[in-house]
């Protein structure tokens, strides 16, 4: 279903990251071959320039993948209308093989953009620009992804077959044999899930204030780790046990609807919370790698305490914001 | 010494064919509050020094210490923040840009450092008064005159309070009268304990008073001229 | 955090009147990419008011229908095929009905004739005049504004048809459907279904097709397989069927429209960067003061950015207002042909523009963003102007 305005859109918006990212990793093969910090050549004076433009279109790429993950959802649930059985945008994700993963790669490129400019920002705060190799071979490895999200996304598109009524054949039947809606995690988990989920943030929630207050690298480990995990323990709950409160429909549990107008653009204010929670998180542990190069160690030790704190924050809103409409279930009842 | 160069050289364009020397081996040290004048014929290299007194670039070796800070092949990011702290230009000409206010013409320094407009007019105001340009704020720098448009150009100059001021040629396009009034304007600054540098091959510049020094300019080599 | 806004507000504030400075060299970016997305936006305007307006139809349609097939061809529905669905679990209710067309030898015009039995769904449907006949009143019509012109009715209330045997048969109007409804019901006669019979010369023990309701919304798949079961020989239609189709022939069509659109774009495109990328002495010789004032290069890209933002904000606004007026006040009259030719609905219904949030972000990833990435280098090169370009000799 290539001949599509959002079908167009999305491989635009593909087009287009490649294109700044291919122009960015020019940049990086230069500055790998020749960047020579000593030298006042007319060369390196044109690298140290071209650092902005690659910085500029890192960030440009980020955008762009944050716009494509949010029409990426917007199309599946446009797409749910022309596919039989695929009530809302899960639906569309499951009609083929290559939903999920490319949904899977959208989500992980916007924390690796993220985590690059972390990266570049760091650099250029230190006079010797000390990360230049590092920020750049990791720019390389940017690469491979967005090849990656182009491709599932012509795969996913191309295997995408609206199903349309032809006068020749009698019946097409939905793809659903039971007609309920589909679920991204399979069954009902119950109680335990939640109380997993809560108990695990809370823990985190702990660690995360150590963290903040004795500033070592080995509870930085944990919380970014404990982070992670979190993440997709997070995800699961939400699709399993969480959307279904929201909805107000014991078998609703699509983790995209409530990005919609019907439920109040609910989703935004869970998953923008849970995204930055986890992403400074993993960043207070991953920019330890980096501690020791000169002139960052006091910067690295700065940044750390603001995104543990900034992590922290995004939790507790995350986690007050889910639990508002199973709070709301128990105390009103059934009819919350 | 506020200003220390030594063993300076810089050359444009290394590694390619139209490679050229435009500073040897330059010594020169400036203490604080002096008033300093860089002599020579165009193409001598006086821009060149201007412009690594200015930290608009580093020089290809040597050891350069502007106010306290060594800049031996500091990334241009660094340099730019060390000038917007310790430099006042004016420029042969004065670049101003024609198409907008006096008034905002003085405060472009300013814009990148996420000032509020509240704070931009409290450091403006009295600038604009002091060199009497007030009532001209709101007019395009294009339409006014020229004796207006050097003084704009000092008050742009000072609207970061920097302790050091560079002037490039700036006679070279005003009558005697308006020459006269800038380099008051410059001693006024120099008894407010500035550092002024111009370089200029005018003799009512080298020759002015409250001038200490003069530096002689020639083929990318700079002397001590004993006035 | 607040310098940060308030650098950005300074910046932005240089830019945009940086942009009216320069208002020769970008009014006609301006207006080619306005052009464009005008384009673009009233096609999928046009493309999104068709697809409302057959979801309208569609909300008539029954969930599911079931026809009878021979040979290949659809063939009148014996009433005891109603009993045998009427036994399977879920179904709420099956009623017969009665439909065809009446082709109009004076104005040929073909007219829809639709005959239902019992309380019409179509009841629902507000007149402008009239009421809808009692049951098991005979003779009566309730009819669309189409065929009040097509007849030529003017203050007469009553008209004739001819039967397939060349009989007439006379009907009085009952009531007149409302102009609103025009999309459902502008060449519509609604008969009670014994007249349908009557009209068209079916036994009292057929019908054209049955229409089944379901209890459950979610369970039409399953009956729908259900009935195909229990009766091989009939087509089995359902309303989500329909809707998917429907839904996915506009998605094409407009989707074709927009893959010649941006033919247009890609040469907006072109423009520009090649606009952007010329740069006069002056420009350059002003982020060349800007630079030696104190700006970053990042500054001065940050600035770029804003004024191709601004630029493109504007255009996009300008153009999306444009679209609107031309679909809603002009009648898309640029498309129309195109659309409504090949268009499954029936013409003589006011388009009415729907604007949705999703609409408006597709246009803005067609047209803002390629803008946006296909002018970040050439501001590059402005910005990365040497900084001493402004220094005298």
């Amino acid at each position: 279903m290539l001949v599509n305005p959002w079908s167009l859109a999305l491989c635009l918006l593909a087009g287009l990251s490649l294109f700044l990212l291919g122009m960015a990793s020019k940049t990086a093969l230069r500055v790998m071959r020749s960047w020579q910090p000593a030298s006042d050549s007319a060369r390196q004076i044109g690298l140290e320039a071209e650092i902005w433009l690659s910085s500029t279109l890192v960030q440009y790429g980020l955008a762009f993948q944050v716009i494509s993950l949010f029409l990426f959802v917007l199309a599946a649930d446009h797409f749910s209308g022309m596919l039989a059985g695929a009530m809302c945008a899960t639906g569309s994700l499951l009609a083929n093989d290559y939903g999920l993963p490319l949904l899977a790669v959208k989500g992980t490129g916007i924390f690796l953009y993220g985590g690059w400019i972390v990266f570049h920002q760091l650099d250029i705060s230190s006079e010797t620009y000390p990360l230049v190799r590092f920020k750049y071979i990791l720019l390389l490895c940017l690469l491979p992804f967005v090849v990656a999200d182009a491709v599932l996304l012509i795969l996913y598109l191309t295997a995408l077959q609206p199903d349309i009524i032809t006068s020749c054949c009698a019946i097409i039947f939905d793809a659903a044999p039971s007609g309920t809606v589909q679920n991204l995690v399979g069954g009902r988990h119950g109680q335990g899930l939640l109380l997993l989920h809560y108990g695990w943030a809370a823990l985190l929630f702990a660690a995360g204030l150590v963290a903040w207050r004795r500033r070592q690298a080995f509870f930085y480990l944990l919380y970014g780790v404990g982070m992670l995990l979190f993440f997709g323990l997070a995800l699961t709950t939400l699709v399993a046990e969480i959307s279904s409160y929201i909805y107000a429909m014991p078998f609703h549990n699509c983790p995209f609807c409530m990005l919609k107008k019907e439920y109040g653009y609910f989703g935004f204010l869970l998953y923008i919370p849970l995204f930055f929670s986890v992403f400074c998180g993993v960043m207070a542990m991953v920019v330890e790698l980096v501690k020791s190069r000169p002139g960052l160690g006091r910067r690295v030790a700065e940044l750390q305490r603001v995104m543990v704190a900034v992590s922290l924050g995004a939790l507790l809103l995350y986690s007050t914001l889910s639990a508002w409409h199973y709070l709301l279930y128990l105390v009103a009842g059934g009819e919350g | 010494m506020l200003i220390e160069l030594e063993n300076i050289v810089k050359i444009y364009n290394q590694g390619r064919v139209n490679e050229v020397t435009a500073l040897d081996k330059v010594e020169m040290a400036v203490e604080a509050g002096a008033m300093v004048c860089l002599k020579g014929p165009s193409g001598s290299g006086k821009s060149t020094l201007l412009a690594i007194i200015g930290c608009i670039y580093p020089p290809t070796s040597g050891r350069a210490v502007i106010a306290g800070r060594q800049l031996a092949r500091l990334p241009d990011r660094f340099l730019t923040m060390h000038r917007r702290r310790t430099i006042g230009f004016i420029f042969q000409r004065f670049n101003i840009l024609p198409r907008i206010s006096v008034f905002e013409n003085v405060v472009l320094p300013l814009l990148p450092l996420g000032m509020s407009p509240k704070e931009r007019r409290a450091l403006a105001e009295p600038l604009l008064e002091r060199y009497g340009i007030a009532h001209r704020r709101n007019f395009p720098a294009g339409e006014i005159s020229g004796g207006e448009l050097q003084r704009v150009a000092i008050a742009r100059a000072l609207i970061n309070d920097p302790p050091i001021i560079l002037a490039d040629e700036p006679t070279a396009h005003l009558d005697s009268r308006l020459s006269r009034d800038f380099l008051a304007d410059m001693l006024a600054l120099k008894e407010e304990g500035r550092t002024i540098i111009m370089a200029s091959h005018d003799p009512l510049v080298t020759e002015a008073a409250g001038v200490d020094r003069v530096y002689g300019v020639h083929d990318g080599r700079v002397t001590k001229d004993a006035c | 955090m607040k310098k940060y806004f308030e650098k950005q507000r300074n910046l932005l504030d240089y830019a945009l009147a940086s942009l009216w400075r320069r208002k020769g060299k970008n009014i006609s970016v301006f207006l080619v990419f306005s052009l464009v997305i005008f384009l673009l936006a009233s096609f999928l305007f046009l493309s999104r008011s068709l697809q409302v307006a057959a979801q309208t139809t569609l909300r008539q349609t029954p969930e599911i229908t079931v026809q009878r097939m021979v040979a290949g061809r659809q063939e009148s529905m014996p009433l005891t095929y109603a009993e045998r669905i009427r036994g399977i679990f879920g179904v709420r209710r099956v009623s017969p009905r009665v439909w065809g067309y009446h082709y109009n030898e004076v104005t040929g015009a073909n007219i829809t004739v639709m005959a239902l039995a019992g309380d019409p769904e179509l009841g629902r449907e507000p007149l402008a005049e009239g009421a809808f006949w009692q049951q098991g009143e005979q003779g009566r019509a309730v009819i669309g504004q189409g065929v009040v012109k097509d007849l030529d009715l003017g203050g007469r209330r009553t008209f004739s048809f001819f039967r397939d045997d060349l009989t007439l048969k006379s009907f009085a109007v009952a009531g007149i459907f409302a102009p609103e409804t025009n999309i459902l019901t502008y060449d519509l006669v609604l008969l009670d279904i014994a007249d349908g019979r009557d009209l068209f010369g079916l036994a009292d023990d057929l019908a054209t097709d049955l229409l089944v309701e379901v209890v459950n919304p979610l369970e039409i798949a399953t009956v729908a397989r259900k009935i195909s079961e229990r009766l091989p020989d009939t087509r089995v239609v359902t309303r989500p069927q329909i809707q998917g189709t429907y839904q996915a022939v506009f998605s094409w069509r407009s989707g074709v429209a927009a893959i010649c659109l941006l033919s247009a774009l890609s040469a907006f495109i072109i423009l520009a960067w090649d606009k952007a990328s010329g740069m006069s002495p002056e420009e350059r010789r002003e982020i060349s003061i800007l630079k030696i004032l104190g700006w970053q290069t990042p500054d001065v890209l940050q600035v770029r950015f804003w004024e191709g933002f601004a630029l493109s904000l504007l255009a996009f606004a300008a153009g999306a207002i444009l679209a609107y007026v031309h679909v809603g006040y002009f009648q898309a009259a640029l498309f129309r042909p195109v659309m409504m030719g090949w268009s499954v609905l029936r013409p003589g219904f006011d388009l009415v523009p729907i604007v949705q949030g999703g609409d408006l972000l597709l246009i803005f990833c067609l047209s803002v963003l390629p803008y946006l990435a296909a002018t970040v280098v050439p501001a590059w090169r402005c910005a990365a102007v040497a900084t001493d370009a402004a220094m005298g000799g």
